[in-house]
Formats: C-alpha cells, sequence, structure tokens
C-alpha cells in the first residue's frame, strides 16, 4: 500500500483535528453561558425572586456541570435551603455532591464547613459528632488557606466542649483566635475559650480572656455576654460579699403578683415568674410583667429553652410556648425540677422516682441512675446539679449523669439544712440552692462550679419571712426569691 | 546702608593663572633675566622656546594673562632670533605668529630694533586694518563679531566686514558695522544713552545665589581684584574674600528686595530703596558678607557595620559623633550590610541633632511583569514609582529603567541591596482588571495581593501593611486588671510581688492615675501609652508609683493589616542589632513569623536553641509550646521531640501565649501531651 499523498494527507489531518478545534471554542462559550446564568442566579437571588433564582443555578449546573459555576451554585442552593427555607436536610444533597465532585474547588470547604454545622446541629448525643468533626477536620486539612478555617475551628472547638474535652476544646477556640485574629468568629471563640478556662480551674485566666473581649471586640455582643459573666464570676467567687436584702423588688414592690411560685431566667438575661394562682408564666422586663407562654395548672418546673421559649412542666405533661398541645412526661407526678441539655434532651427530676428521666426530642426517654432528686438545675458543664434530700446531699453530675462532686449539706457552712427547696444557676458556673431545716434553717447558698460555698445568708439574718418557694440569680450578682405568701419577689445583692 | 559711587570696573585685572602651570612663568621670568642680567642668549632663547611649547598649542583657548605672555615671549624671540645670523630668518615666523595671536599687541620699542618694528608693522598691515575706538561712558565691554573683550583704544582687524557692539550695564547697547581694505583706517565712536540703574555687589562667600524679588539671578563667582581694595580693605578683609563684581543691571523703578542665598550660611535680605533704582546712576553696595550657619548631628546605631551619607555624601562609619554640618535640609541615609535607613533631616543653625539609626528592610521594586497593555497602566505604574513616598518602615528602591522583572531579581539576588522584592503581574483576562503585588523576602516567604488598576488607590492596602509594625513590648506595671461593673475603675486581679510590696493591693480597684481618675482598663493603657518611667495609682489610699515595664508580645498569626514577609525582614534586621532576652524575643517572634509561612522547620531553628530568662507572660514556656508545636507539625517522626518541648513548656506555669494577660501554656501543653500519648 502507497502512502497516501501529502494532497490527500491534509484533509484527513484536518479531520482529525476539527473536534478539538471545535471543542476549544464550545468550551468556552459554556463557561461564559454558565457565568451568565450564575450572575442571573444572583441577581434573582438578591431581588428575593428565590423560584428564579433556584431555577437559574438549577438549569447551570444540568448545562454546566464542569464550570467553575456549578460548585458556586451548589453552595447557594444548600445556604438558600438553610437560611431562608430552614430545611437542613435539603441542603445536603446539595452539599453531598459538592463534596463528593467538586472536592478540589475552593468552594468545598464552605460546603464541608456548611455540611459539618449541619450534621453537628443534628447529632443528639457525643457520640453523633464524630461525622461533624471529620467535615471540620476536613476543612483544616484540605483548605488550610481557607476562609472556612476559622469558623472551622471554632466548630471543632464547640464539638470537642459538647464532648467534655476540654483542654482539646480549648486548644482549637485558642488556634482560632491566635492564627486568625481578624476573623468574624473571634469574639466568640474567646468566649468559649473564656468559658472553657473556667471548666478547666483557670479563673483568672477566664477572666483575663472576658477582658481581653472586651477590649479588642467592646461593641460585639460577645462583649456584652463577657461583661456579665466577668461580673457574676468577680463578684460571688472573688470579692464574695455577705449578702443582704434590698427588700422586695424590683423598687419596692409588693403583693403585686398571684401566687408566685417557680422563677427562671431567659438566655437575655430577663426573669421569667409563674404565678400559681393565674396558672402561666410571665416575663419582667424593665419593670414590666408581660405574659409569656401558653397558661399551665399546677405547673412544678420552669424553663427557658435556648431560643427563649418557656417550658413550663406539670402533672399533666410539657407544655411549650411554640408547640400545641401537651406533652406526656411518662407519668411524672411530683416534679421537683426540670433542665435542658446541649443535645436538646429534656432532663427531670421527680421526687417519686429514684432516678433523673431525660426525653429526647424525638419523644423516647431514658432514665438515669440517681437518688431522688428534691431539685436539680442545669450546670455550663453540660450536666446537672441535684439536691437529694433522703442523702443530704449536692449532686453535680456530667452530661453522662456521672457525679463529678458530691456535696454535703452543711459542708463549709456553720451549721447543716436538712432539705433544698430548689436550685438555679446562672450559667457562669454559679449555683444557687434555697435551702431549710436542719440548725442553719431558711435560706440561701451559693456554691461555686465545684461545689465550694461562695456565699450563704439564712432568711432570719437577712430579716426575710414568708413562703420562699424559688430561687433565680441574676446576672449583676443578686439573687431574687419569690415570696408565694406575700405576693412579691426579693432581691438580695 | 552706606552707598558708594560706581568705581570702573576693571576688566581682566587679576585674572588668575592657574589654569597653567605656575611653573611656566618661572620659565618665562628666568629667560627674561638671563638676558637681561647676564646676556645668556641661548639659555633665554631655551625657556622662551619652552614657554611656547607650552602655550602655542593652546593658541586661542588661552587665558588673557597667558596670552600676554605668550605674546611677550614671541617679541622676545624675535629679538634674540634677529641677533644671529643663524637665527634670524626665524624672527620673521616670530613676529607673523605674534600677529596671528594679538594683532593688538604692541611690542616692547625698548628691546625691539627699529627694523622689526618696520617689519611687524608691515607684515601686521598685509592683513589687518586699525580701528581707533572711543567711548562714552568707558569700562563697558566692547565686542568684536560677537567675541567679548576690553573696551581698547584701538583694534587690529582683518580685512572684511565686521560687527562692534559696546555695551555697559544700566545703559543701551551700541552697534556699529564697519568695512575695512588694505591700507585703511577707521575711526569708531561710542556713545550710550543710559536705560537704568546698575548695581554692583561684592559678597563674601563666593558662590552665593542672588535673588532680586524672589527671582534668581545667578550666582556670584570669582574673586574681586585691586579695584574692590577701598571697598574691603577699610574693613580688615582682602578682595580675593569677596567673589568678582556681580552686577545687577537693568533694576526696574521702585524698591526691592535682594536675597543671597548660599550654603552652609545664613541667607540674608536686603532691603532695597527706590533711590538706588531712579535716578539712574551706578551703585556699589558694601561688600557682603553671608555669617556662617553650622548645626552639629550624632549618628548611633545599636546595629553594626553602618555608613553614614548625607544627601549622597559619604561621612564615613558609625558612630558619628557632633559632626560639623551645615544647617539645612539633608537626606540622611545609613546603609548597613544588611538594610538601611533612611529620613529627610533638618540641622538647626548652632543645635545639636542626634539621631539612633535603626535599620529597615529594604524592598526593591522589580518592575511590572510582561509588556500586556491595560487600562491604567501608566498610572499604576507611576503609583508604583512613587510607592516610597508612602511608606515608612521599609526603605523603597525602585525598579531600574530598561531592566526586566527577571534581571531586577538576578541583580538584587546577587547583590543583597534588599531583603525584600515586589513584583507586579498583570492577571491574564479579556480585560484586564487585576493585578498580583507579589512581597516576599530573598528567603523565599512570600505575601500576593490582588489588586484592581482602575481603583482610586490600588496600592492603599500594600502601603497600610507595610507600615504597620507588630509590638515586640507593650508598657505594663505587673498587673492584672478587669473592668467590673460597679467598681470605680479597674479592679486588680492579680499583681507582681514587686507592685504589691509597692502597696497595690489585689481586689480592690484602682481610682487614679497621675492624680486624674482612671475609669476604665482602657483608660489605664491609654495612661500607659503616653507616661514616661513610672505611673502614680491609687486604690483610695496612699499614692503608689509603679516604674513602667515593657512586656513581651508575640506578633499576631494571620493578621490581615500585616505584611509578612516586612515582617519577617523587620525582626531579622532587629535580630542583628539585639542581644540578651531582646534578641531571644526576636527570635521567638522569627519563630512565629516562620510558623505563619508554614515552614516548621525553619521555626524550629530559630526556636530550639533560644533561652528567655523569664518564666512568667510570653516567656521561655511560651516558646518552649511553640517549638512544640512546629515538631507535632512536621508529623509523627518528630513526635518525641514534641513531647520533650510540651514537658519543658509545662514547667514554666505562669507561661502565657500572646502577652503578659495572654492564656496561660500549661494547659494547652498539658493537652497536646495527651494527644501524644
Amino acid at each position: 500500500m502507497s502512502p497516501a499523498s501529502p494532497w490527500f494527507r491534509t484533509p484527513v489531518a484536518l479531520l482529525c483535528a476539527l473536534p478539538a478545534l471545535v471543542a476549544i471554542p464550545a468550551r468556552a462559550q459554556e463557561g461564559d453561558l454558565a457565568e451568565r446564568l450564575y450572575q442571573s442566579g444572583e441577581r434573582a437571588y438578591t431581588a428575593k425572586a428565590y423560584k428564579e433564582a433556584l431555577d437559574t443555578w438549577g438549569q447551570l449546573l444540568q448545562s454546566a456541570p464542569k464550570s467553575e459555576f456549578a460548585p458556586r451554585a451548589l453552595l447557594a442552593l444548600a445556604r438558600h435551603q438553610v437560611e431562608v427555607e430552614h430545611k437542613p436536610e435539603a441542603a445536603m444533597p446539595y452539599l453531598d455532591r459538592l463534596k463528593a465532585d467538586y472536592i478540589r474547588r475552593p468552594e468545598a470547604a464552605e460546603g464541608l464547613l456548611l455540611r459539618g454545622t449541619l450534621l453537628a446541629r443534628q447529632a443528639r448525643r457525643a457520640t453523633e459528632l464524630k461525622d461533624a468533626m471529620a467535615e471540620f477536620n476536613r476543612v483544616l486539612d484540605l483548605f488550610p488557606e481557607s476562609p472556612a478555617v476559622p469558623e472551622a475551628r471554632f466548630r471543632l472547638g464547640r464539638a470537642w466542649r459538647d464532648q467534655g474535652q476540654w483542654g482539646r476544646a480549648l486548644h482549637q477556640f485558642m488556634e482560632a483566635l491566635r492564627l486568625h485574629p481578624d476573623a468574624a468568629v473571634v469574639p466568640r471563640a474567646m468566649l468559649e475559650a473564656a468559658e472553657t478556662m473556667d471548666l478547666l480551674e483557670d479563673l483568672p485566666g477566664c477572666l483575663r480572656m472576658l477582658q481581653r473581649l472586651r477590649t479588642t471586640a467592646p461593641l460585639s455582643p460577645e462583649a456584652q455576654e463577657a461583661a456579665w459573666r466577668m461580673a457574676l464570676r468577680v463578684k460571688h467567687r472573688l470579692q464574695k460579699p455577705p449578702l443582704a436584702n434590698e427588700g422586695a423588688w424590683p423598687a419596692g414592690r409588693a403583693k403585686w403578683l398571684k401566687t408566685p411560685t417557680l422563677l427562671a431566667t431567659a438566655p437575655d438575661g430577663d426573669l421569667l415568674i409563674y404565678q400559681y394562682d393565674l396558672d402561666r408564666a410571665f416575663r419582667l422586663r424593665h419593670g414590666d410583667l408581660a405574659p409569656a407562654g401558653p397558661g399551665a395548672v399546677g405547673a412544678k418546673a420552669m424553663l427557658a429553652s435556648p431560643a427563649d421559649e418557656v417550658w413550663l412542666l406539670s402533672k399533666a405533661g410539657l407544655i411549650r410556648e411554640q408547640a400545641a398541645g401537651l406533652t406526656p412526661l411518662g407519668g411524672l407526678s411530683a416534679i421537683t425540677g426540670a433542665a435542658l441539655d446541649r443535645w436538646g434532651a429534656l432532663w427531670v427530676a421527680d421526687s417519686k422516682t429514684p432516678a433523673l428521666t431525660v426525653f429526647g426530642q424525638d419523644g423516647t426517654s431514658r432514665t438515669v441512675a440517681s437518688p431522688i432528686a428534691n431539685a436539680l438545675a442545669p450546670l455550663p458543664t453540660g450536666g446537672v446539679v441535684i439536691a437529694a434530700d433522703a442523702d443530704r446531699k449536692l449532686l453535680f453530675l456530667d452530661a453522662d449523669g456521672q457525679p463529678r462532686t458530691v456535696v454535703p449539706y452543711g459542708k463549709d457552712l456553720p451549721a447543716a439544712f436538712r432539705y433544698v427547696i430548689a436550685l438555679a444557676s446562672d450559667g457562669a458556673g454559679q449555683v444557687g440552692a434555697l435551702v431549710e431545716g436542719g440548725d442553719f434553717g431558711e435560706g440561701v447558698v451559693i456554691l461555686g462550679p465545684r461545689g465550694e460555698v461562695l456565699r450563704q445568708a439564712t432568711f432570719k439574718s437577712l430579716g426575710i419571712s414568708g413562703r420562699i418557694t424559688s430561687l433565680a440569680l441574676d446576672r449583676s450578682g443578686g439573687l431574687i426569691l419569690c415570696d408565694r405568701r406575700n405576693d412579691l419577689l426579693f432581691r438580695l445583692n | 546702608m552706606r552707598l558708594r559711587r560706581l568705581l570702573p570696573l576693571a576688566f581682566l585685572v587679576a585674572l588668575g593663572l592657574h589654569a597653567q602651570d605656575p611653573a611656566l612663568k618661572d620659565t618665562f621670568l628666568q629667560a627674561k633675566t638671563l638676558w637681561a642680567a647676564q646676556g645668556d642668549r641661548e639659555g633665554a632663547t631655551a625657556r622662551f622656546e619652552k614657554v611656547v611649547e607650552a602655550l602655542a598649542p593652546k593658541g586661542a583657548t588661552l587665558g588673557p594673562a597667558w596670552a600676554q605672555m605668550l605674546c611677550e615671549t614671541y617679541n622676545w624671540l624675535a629679538v634674540l632670533d634677529d641677533r644671529s645670523p643663524q637665527t634670524k630668518p626665524r624672527a620673521q615666523g616670530r613676529l607673523q605668529a605674534l600677529i596671528d595671536l594679538n594683532p593688538d599687541f604692541e611690542v616692547d620699542r625698548a628691546l625691539t630694533s627699529q627694523r622689526l618694528m618696520a617689519l611687524f608693522d608691515r607684515l601686521k598691515g598685509e592683513k589687518y586694518a586699525a580701528v581707533k575706538l572711543s567711548y562714552a561712558p568707558e569700562d563697558g565691554t566692547l565686542s568684536v563679531d560677537g567675541r567679548p573683550g576690553p573696551p581698547l583704544a584701538r583694534r587690529f582687524l582683518p580685512f572684511g566686514s565686521h560687527k562692534l557692539v559696546y555695551t555697559r550695564p544700566g545703559y543701551a547697547p551700541a552697534e556699529r558695522s564697519v568695512e575695512l581694505v588694505p591700507r585703511d583706517a577707521k575711526t569708531v565712536d561710542f556713545k550710550l544713552d543710559r536705560v537704568s540703574s546698575a548695581v554692583t555687589l561684592y559678597v563674601q562667600p563666593s558662590g552665593t545665589e542672588v535673588l532680586l524679588d524672589g527671582q534668581s539671578l545667578g550666582r556670584t563667582k570669582g574673586h574681586a581684584g585691586p579695584e574692590a581694595a577701598p571697598l574691603v580693605t577699610p574693613l580688615g578683609l582682602r578682595p580675593e574674600d569677596f567673589s568678582e563684581a556681580f552686577v545687577i543691571a537693568d533694576l526696574a523703578a521702585g524698591k526691592h528686595q535682594l536675597e543671597l542665598r548660599a550654603p552652609c550660611h545664613r541667607t540674608r535680605v536686603l532691603e532695597m530703596e527706590a533711590d538706588l533704582a531712579t535716578p539712574w546712576a551706578d551703585h556699589t553696595l558694601e561688600p557682603l558678607r553671608l555669617e556662617a550657619s553650622k548645626g552639629t548631628l550624632s549618628v548611633s546605631s545599636a546595629w553594626p557595620g553602618g555608613e553614614l551619607f548625607l544627601s549622597g555624601q559619604s561621612q564615613g562609619p558609625l558612630p558619628v559623633a557632633q559632626l560639623p554640618v551645615c544647617s539645612g535640609a539633608y537626606d540622611l541615609l545609613i546603609r548597613f550590610p544588611a538594610g538601611g535607613f533612611s529620613r529627610r533631616i533638618t540641622v538647626e543653625e548652632g543645635k545639636a541633632l542626634t539621631v539612633e539609626a535603626r535599620p529597615k528592610p529594604r524592598l526593591a521594586f522589580l518592575g511590572l511583569e510582561g509588556e500586556t497593555e491595560f487600562t491604567g497602566r501608566a498610572r499604576f505604574l507611576s503609583l508604583l514609582e512613587g510607592l516610597g513616598d508612602r511608606i515608612q518602615q521599609v526603605a523603597y528602591l525602585p525598579a531600574h529603567p530598561g531592566e526586566t522583572p527577571r534581571e531586577a531579581l538576578a541583580r538584587v539576588k546577587a547583590s543583597r541591596e534588599a531583603e525584600l522584592i515586589l513584583l507586579a503581574t498583570p492577571m491574564p483576562d479579556k480585560v484586564i482588571h487585576r493585578i498580583e503585588l507579589l512581597v516576599a523576602t530573598l528567603e523565599g516567604e512570600e505575601e500576593r495581593l490582588m489588586v484592581k488598576p482602575l481603583e482610586e488607590d490600588p496600592l492603599g492596602p500594600l502601603v497600610a501593611r507595610l507600615n504597620a509594625v507588630p509590638p515586640l513590648h507593650e508598657p505594663g506595671l505587673g498587673l492584672s486588671v478587669l473592668d467590673v461593673p460597679g467598681e470605680a475603675g479597674p479592679w486588680v486581679l492579680a499583681a507582681s510581688e514587686a507592685a504589691q510590696k509597692a502597696g497595690i493591693q489585689v481586689g480592690r480597684a484602682l481610682t487614679q492615675a497621675n492624680g486624674k481618675p482612671l475609669p476604665s482598663v482602657k483608660a489605664l493603657h491609654q495612661v500607659l501609652d503616653t507616661a514616661k518611667g513610672s505611673v502614680t495609682l491609687s486604690q483610695g489610699g496612699a499614692p503608689v508609683t509603679l516604674p513602667i515595664q515593657a512586656e513581651a508580645l508575640e506578633i499576631p498569626l494571620g493578621a490581615s493589616n500585616l505584611c509578612y514577609p516586612a515582617v519577617l525582614a523587620q525582626l531579622r534586621l532587629q535580630y542583628a542589632g539585639a542581644k540578651g532576652d531582646e534578641a531571644n524575643l526576636i527570635r521567638l517572634n522569627l519563630g512565629l513569623g516562620l510558623m505563619h509561612f508554614r515552614r516548621y522547620d525553619k521555626a524550629i531553628e530559630q526556636l530550639r536553641d533560644t533561652r528567655l530568662s523569664t518564666v512568667s507572660g510570653v516567656s521561655q514556656g511560651t516558646l518552649d509550646y511553640h517549638t512544640g508545636l512546629c515538631f507535632l507539625r512536621l508529623g509523627n517522626a518528630y513526635q518525641a521531640e514534641a513531647t520533650q518541648a510540651f514537658r519543658q513548656a509545662l514547667k514554666y506555669p505562669q507561661a502565657t501565649l500572646l502577652g503578659p494577660d495572654g492564656p496561660l501554656v500549661a494547659p494547652l501543653a498539658r493537652q497536646a501531651l495527651e494527644d501524644l500519648k
């Protein structure tokens, strides 16, 4: 066979090269189209024409899946589901695709971070944080220069903290603020680092970090938070002034309530008051009372959720502010206290049940071995503190219900009390106990995070007479008592 | 001011002979003496020949005095040659050379024979015609065909047309044309019309700039001749101490301001009264002297090897103490073996200026990569060229014209003339709208910044970052204070032993600092920033004075307002001039800077052999902790070393990160050890 002549070979070569020659402009055209589609979607999204935006980005993903704008579109779609639709589960497919198909793209870092955040939010126990932490670690390992890194470090720190690994948590918070001093997450990381230092028994370090936060980011919400957290710690743990009765509070008001029996502190610091005769809770803000949540007859415990929702527990069950109807509490009939943990589970103490009952968000319940608890309050560790009158002990339980500190009634006091009527905590590690009986008699005791007595007083010494049924620790270092007999509140300072 | 009437200006007086060899003048005088005193014709001829040999080749370029000497030499040689039959033929040539050099030269009639004079006149008449001149007023300048000269009464000019112009300051010039033919003789009379006053100055020093009503008229030059003697001798001065006459002509009517400026002298301003300008006349001002104006400059540096340059002139190695320097502004530059220091200084008369020089890193701009055209390129380049005027912490070296960035990089690397480089690269796109600015150390630590060439100040972020230098110390009192609500001032959480001994009570608020209310921690920081030496504090009782201490800090890592290559370059230079704990703190921060670039191996080099004597705050424990972190980052191979470093860190329970009030190292080190198990 003779070789083809040059005149013959040229068209063949041209034909062979044609696909490549055609492909270059085609790819360029596809890139242009993808960019235009992405920007069109962005324009629509900015104008809150969400459907148009989502359709346009969807079209982009179909028509130009290999373009650099495809991962951006996926991320935008996922964020929309989380931030606007509030359907995190609907975001997951987008994030899964982003992770699977575009792991080399910078958008993958943001996608992994969002995915980890959603997984952490879904977790209902410490062991379920594993996947979320894996995503955060991927961000750190695969995208060390990404702007997502500081947030990933912070989230990783939170995950360690939720597992009770405070040393590891502190390391991550410190790395977040040390390596990314300009990141938006820094005030949050400082606040968390300070709180973690307190858990690690480094009170001076905690206070210095809170001061640093107030100095470096004075206008941040975290700085406001730091201010009261610092004030409480200094007052209760370092200054420890003797408790003094400021009298009827606020502003000397007397007989203004209808049998107040329960007190609680909302996340924003407002006082919640349950008035037995009115069968409902009220929020006290700037001296004004406003109803909070639905009515509940005979409530025995009251708490505020992190979303600032009032929960009331009675023999009949749980009544939530934002939920219709009553959630049964498994027949608990003598509820003495309740607290929400970091996972959204409700810990309930009942004076007729020799265990704590924990109700999950999914409606399931479990019991945690414990003596009969006559009062209960949450702790910043993720655990709770309970009062066991039968054993005459206060038990500081960790997040798994294991006792970490046991404080006999009357320890560090001139005389022992016999009963704990109510417990309250202030979110900064202090626990207030309303006590009675024994040689100590009626009074209050403020304990530190490790059960040490910080401040105490008897009602006799304070000149208080009445029937005090509940207490709350305020954010100025004061203690509020409710007197059901005289329909008023007292403030101790 | 006393004024004198104008003295006639002498032309060509006292023109020095410095332009030629002074020995030649001796040779000329020896020749004359040999003939006149000893009759040594050969000896005299030989010496005159030497003079001719030296001066004749320079001919028309000779100054008036040397030209006069050459003319006389020709005259002498013609006479000597004429006395010997062997040399007689050469005499005519000597006379011809004399005429060619200066036809106006008058031969010495006492010396020259009648025959030779007749020959001289005949030879001159073959090419030149005489022009008789008269001047009113005298002492002006006569220019013949554009060549200025003294106003002689008779000139011999070549046959043909000539233009004669007579000028004198304060008068309108007069011009005449003459046509000369053989055996012709012309007479030309000049009478000038006065048009303004003229003011003559003699100024000390020569070289002074003369400004009239703010406009520079030029500088004085040369040295005054004997004509200035009547003016300067009564003052006990010599004419040569002053410049030659500087004439201000065409003085307009009215008052004027005369300003005299000379380097190293105090500027002098004189008001000239209106009667100097009108009626028109010639005036000579009293001799004007400018007073010397000097200060002293002392320059020192803790860094070795510096050489001082003042406005480009080397003043020798540092330290320089009490160097007398003319008052005025200078560009002070100190070249160190690494780094430089520059500052614009002003030395004031009679004052001592002291400069402590700390070298700055030098940033060499390599240029704009590529030839790609884009909108705003010229503006962008001009902004880059002007970058040096905007940065204070780094000395800027502009790009060399015609050099490519690659060549510039090779040059900088070879010469080590800079510690930092800057390269601008347009990012390829359909339309170029992004420029990448790369700042890097010669060791390879680099940062990139993307800017838009058309934005208002594309270099603003780079300038801000280059000008930001993180401090290594902060002023402190050994106190840890908090803003506690309800307290009158900063509440003392902790105090050093010294502060407690001085009287500070832990658990109480500080209410006053230096006698003024102290409402917050921020206010205390402000007091510390401005106070010097010590601060007097009150907690309600007796005031307590505490010395201000420099408390060690870590540089922040990952801060967007810092240019880390520049930070590293700064630290490297600082280290060269530091000692003891100061040097070790710099090394700790150098290690941190390298950790920022993830160069953990290099960071370990800095950290592992560094020892800080301090045990609290940013101290040895801090250093050990970072050493451990670096080993951790290097992977499993260095677990043992990391463990060792963290264990070391635990020995310093008061060591902190960030600063004196930062978090404790110990719990972090403890956790790291836990994780390594």
